[in-house]
């Protein structure tokens, strides 16, 4: 392998590769992510593969093999350029034909394209889909262009460009002025200032300095940094190379949860090439800067995704966060000053210093400057990562994005920022993606987690799901979050058994305020969120549940009963075979009858059921 | 045992007692489990006291000091699973085979877990067997999975 | 060479020694902040969080424990607002509802306010203050206990094996622990758990009137409140 040690042999690279694609007639991209494997890409490839060498168009056809490019919903997906088409769900079989028809003779398959869900339209291109069309997909955009596992693919889009200008006679502080002057925010939840941060690290005294990138991501229904690591992991060197010059680190690490057993893997590939062409280790680009990365694997804790608790645990200990009196810029890492950043914020780093502050804060509004990614998930049509740019309403996420409601149910609100976010009710859906609109929401941007709810989700038992999940998580240290979550619960599920008293709530709200201040780290800070947020704007299903004994929603298995409608009832069986708890009897053909005695309401005989004969009062 | 296997783990790491964690995640990924001897040897060979080594051991879910089963099934009980149904599979598997959650069947056969997200978000349910990620699981089709992981084939009887 | 630094608190000046924290500040000029894992000499956690304080910088205030706060040139400190005040009381009331059966736990309550326990009692043996596991570790120098487990599963044990391979029998976690000493009453049964409000920390001051003074309570009689040593 050729070494890197200098800008120009970057742009030699950069002209290989795109000789070589120029060379292919057409390409196709086969993302292979996580999430696309769980959906049978790798299949899918292998199969492509085949029928191309079989066909005789290995020399004419390229196939890359890419990371996420955001619309999981419909994988396995093939992207086929020139001419933008997108195929949705292909499976391994369809391979021949494709292969045969479209990459052979060019014909358009109407069958694999994506099918407009209200006018049953079929669209051949990709950008007049709409789910993409609001979208503005600054990062995710690159994925196309990238085999992770292909430095030279990097390089070949830019990559590198942006660090080979900094240590061409970039200062640190002028490094630092621009990331300032373009805004750019904390991509992880809390969304400070990059470029103060930088600074306040910049001026600590010390020799010895850290970066991080926190790549925990621990918020269930979050899984932005895990595709970025996965589909373009030079990008986020890229980033932290500049950040650590800014500062004056010569060492970093990348804290990956082991939850994400290919994005560890992708990020170890990255890190090896990147060494062997000299961009990682001593004298990087002829300079005086020596930097290397490591990656730390997280053991299984959603504390670790709190700086402090990182960091411990990357020094080998247990991840007890402690308490921020001294900053992490100042003291972090073996107490040195250290900065940590989110995937997301690294991602974004070698753009703005290659197309300037002013370009990356021309998107966005005021207080946030440009794009975020969102898992967009839940109830809704179109599941997927999603990028916008900041100051796009909520409502143009859920209904144009997204599509709208899955099951046809109303929507009713969106839970944003994870177990430490709140909700949004369908009423404020106007509100921008902006980090203090949601803030003074109630919420908050949290990493990018956008979870869609329906009237079919139980608000009490969504404040119930997130005290379940915070107190399994909480690392237990200190009285306010260990006990105070405890209590919480403890009421709460008292308010979803029937069995909550009317004093009840306002010692939940008074119990949420003092946990949210008195306790000593963030997750504890934040983890009355959910509780507060549906107590201001869902109090009136609080007050079913205590006053009325009723949950509007039908999911609190202590106020609902099960019972087959006779009318819609054929006697199949289905349910009798699944019900786990033996409550269902009947003979073939004939009414079948829950008791209600034995009836745990689990729910797996509604889901089995085909003719939507059970009801839940 | 001990010994021969731990050697290609400890190399290059004795005395560094802040790799503790990347130590244990490396015998945990290569016993399925840790083992109490392995683990005193740890606690020596890096200099880390016996109690910390414990309190590591269990602070994080990566680790299991008990043996796993022959198949792992993972239940994600994330967000955007738990609002797309995933305590149906929760419960099914209680139901199926009356083990909790972190538990094993006494024939050791299958290891049932929880984890708080698996990252594959827009297409839950998830359930993760053994690595393979199962996307837009339901009851019916995790009982199946579970039958064939179990070896077993018998079918409910219709009254 | 000692350095000292001034700071303000609850209004008044205080000359306090570089390196030490707000809370032992507080204590040494008489001022009474409520607290319960701390002992005097050991490594501060900041873990019962009883001890917080305001601190006000920038025209800006923080809740922050004062165990692990050090003081530093200018600080000002509040250490009885109202708002600290309630949520003194509200911490306090979550750790007699957990472990009542506690003559020190229930002075400390008391001490903080707490009338009513709005809870249903739990009559834990162990409240988690790490008393017992920071005395094994830094005076003993045993590291026989450590605390297991995480969240609700957190308690204290020592490794496998026996307690014995590993205690040196200084007998200090028994004596620092705030669950050694019983209620005045005595031991109570499960279902009978109850604050008395009939203890010493009451009867000396009506502590919600004169937030700040000490009240020797029992904590600091049996554990070495740097308050009993400066007397």
């Amino acid at each position: 392998m050729p070494r890197v040690s200098h800008a120009k042999d970057l742009e030699i690279i950069r002209t290989q590769v795109d000789g070589k694609r120029n060379r292919a007639r057409l390409e196709m991209v086969i993302p292979n992510g996580t999430c696309c494997q769980a959906s049978g890409s790798a299949a899918l490839i292998d199969a492509v593969r085949a029928e191309l060498a079989r066909q005789g168009l290995l020399q004419d056809v390229a196939l890359r093999v890419t990371g996420c490019l955001g619309f999981c919903e419909q994988e396995p997906v093939i992207l086929i350029e020139p001419g933008n088409i997108l195929y949705c769900h292909v499976a391994a079989k369809d391979a021949a034909e494709i292969v045969s028809r479209t990459a052979q003779k060019g014909e358009i398959l109407e069958q694999f394209l994506f099918a407009d869900p209200v006018s049953g339209k079929r669209i051949q291109m990709e950008s007049d889909i709409p789910f993409y069309k609001a979208q503005t997909r600054q990062l995710i955009r690159m994925h196309r262009f990238v085999d992770p596992f292909s430095i030279d693919d990097y390089i070949a889009t830019g990559g590198y460009k942006a660090i080979a200008k900094v240590l061409a006679g970039v200062k640190p502080e002028e490094i630092i002025a621009e990331v300032k002057a373009a805004g750019l925010r904390g991509r992880g939840g809390a969304g400070f200032p990059t470029g103060r941060k930088w600074e306040e690290a910049h001026e600590a005294p010390g020799d010895e300095k850290y970066v991080i990138c926190n790549a925990d991501e621990g918020d269930p229904g979050a899984y932005m940094d895990r595709c970025l690591l996965e589909a373009n992991p030079h990008e986020v060197l890229e980033g932290m190379m500049i950040g650590a010059y800014a500062v004056g680190a010569n060492k970093g690490y990348i804290y990956v949860r082991r939850e994400y057993p290919l994005a560890v893997k992708h990020a170890r590939i990255a890190i090896g090439q990147a060494r062997e062409y000299g961009l990682l280790g001593d004298n990087i680009l002829g300079s005086n800067f020596c930097f290397d990365v490591e990656v730390a694997r997280g053991g299984g804790a959603f504390v670790c995704g709190e700086s402090t608790a990182l960091m411990t645990s990357i020094e080998g200990k247990v991840g007890e966060p402690r308490a921020k009196d001294v900053h992490t810029v100042k003291e972090g890492l073996w107490n040195r000053p250290t900065v940590l950043n989110n995937v997301e914020t690294w991602a974004n780093v070698p753009s703005i210093m290659l197309n300037g502050a002013k370009w990356f804060a021309s998107r966005g509004t005021d207080s946030s400057k440009g794009t975020k990614i969102l898992a967009l998930t839940g109830q809704v049509k179109n599941t997927g990562l999603v990028e916008v740019a900041m100051g796009t309403p909520i409502r143009t996420i859920v209904y144009d994005i997204g599509g709208g409601p899955k099951n046809g149910n109303k929507i009713k609100a969106v839970q944003t920022g994870g177990p430490s976010g709140g909700c949004i009710p369908e009423r404020l859906f106007d509100l921008p993606v902006d980090f203090d609109a949601l803030w003074d929401a109630g919420s908050m941007m949290g990493s990018g987690g956008m979870v869609v709810m329906d009237d079919k989700t139980c608000m009490v038992d969504v404040a119930r799901y997130f005290l379940k999940f915070l107190q399994d998580e909480s690392c237990g240290k200190c009285v306010p979050c260990r006990v105070g979550i405890d209590r919480m619960l403890e009421i709460v599920t008292d308010i979803a058994e029937g069995h909550g008293r009317p004093e009840q709530i306002p010692l939940l709200q008074e119990l949420a305020e003092t946990v949210a201040e008195a306790s000593l780290c963030g997750l504890g800070k934040s983890a009355p969120n959910p509780v507060l947020s549906t107590l201001r704007y869902f109090i009136d299903e609080y007050t079913a549940h205590v006053h009325g004994r009723q949950c509007p929603a039908g999911v609190c298995k202590a106020l609902i009963t099960y019972a087959i409608d006779a009318e819609k009832c054929t006697g199949c069986g289905v349910c009798l075979k699944s019900c786990p708890h033996d409550s269902i009897t009947g003979e073939k053909k004939k009414v079948h009858i829950i008791d209600a005695g034995l009836c745990q309401k689990c729910g797996i005989c509604i889901s089995e059921c085909k003719f939507d004969a059970i009801t839940v009062k | 045992m001990a010994m021969m296997n731990l050697d290609s783990i400890l190399e290059g790491r004795r005395s560094q007692p802040h790799m503790l964690v990347e130590v244990m995640l490396d015998l945990q990924d290569q016993e399925g489990y840790l083992p109490e001897e392995a683990l005193k040897t740890v606690s020596k060979e890096l200099g880390v006291p016996l109690i910390d080594v414990y309190r590591v051991a269990h602070f994080y879910k990566a680790f299991s000091l008990k043996p796993r089963g022959k198949n792992v099934i993972t239940i994600c009980t994330g967000t955007a699973c738990h609002v797309r149904g995933s305590d149906l599979l929760v419960n099914q598997v209680k139901g199926q085979l009356g083990i909790e959650p972190g538990d094993t069947t006494p024939d050791g056969q299958i290891t049932v877990e929880c984890v708080n997200c698996v990252g594959a978000c827009a297409l839950g349910p998830i359930v993760v067997h053994n690595e393979s990620y199962c996307k837009n699981m339901t009851p019916g089709k995790l009982r199946k999975k579970i039958d064939k992981a179990a070896g077993v084939k018998k079918e409910k009887k219709h009254a | 060479m000692l350095q000292y630094v001034n700071v303000m608190i609850d209004g008044a000046p205080v000359r306090a020694e570089k390196g030490t924290s707000v809370l032992d500040t507080a204590i040494h000029v008489g001022v009474c902040i409520p607290h319960l894992c701390h002992i005097p000499g050991i490594h501060d956690m900041g873990a019962c969080r009883l001890c917080i304080v305001e601190q006000v910088k920038n025209g800006r205030s923080k809740v922050t424990a004062s165990c692990t706060l050090l003081v530093e040139e200018g600080m000002v400190i509040k250490s009885n607002t109202d708002k600290i005040l309630k949520m003194r009381k509200n911490i306090a009331e979550l750790l007699v509802a957990q472990a009542p059966n506690s003559k020190a736990i229930q002075d400390v309550a008391v001490r903080c306010g707490v009338k009513d326990v709005r809870y249903p009692f739990r009559n834990e043996d162990c409240v988690l203050c790490g008393r017992c596991v920071r005395i094994c570790k830094e005076r003993a120098k045993a590291n026989a206990l450590g605390f297991i487990g995480r969240g609700k599963d957190r308690h204290i044990d020592h490794p496998p094996g026996r307690l014995m391979d590993y205690c040196k029998n200084c007998n200090g976690c028994i004596m620092f622990c705030p669950m050694s000493v019983t209620p005045c009453g005595g031991p109570m049964k499960k279902g009978q758990e109850r604050l008395c409000g009939q203890c010493d920390s009451q009867l000396n001051a009506d502590a919600q009137k004169m937030p700040g003074v000490c009240v020797w309570c029992e904590l600091g009689k049996g554990f070495q409140c740097s308050r009993y040593l400066a007397v």
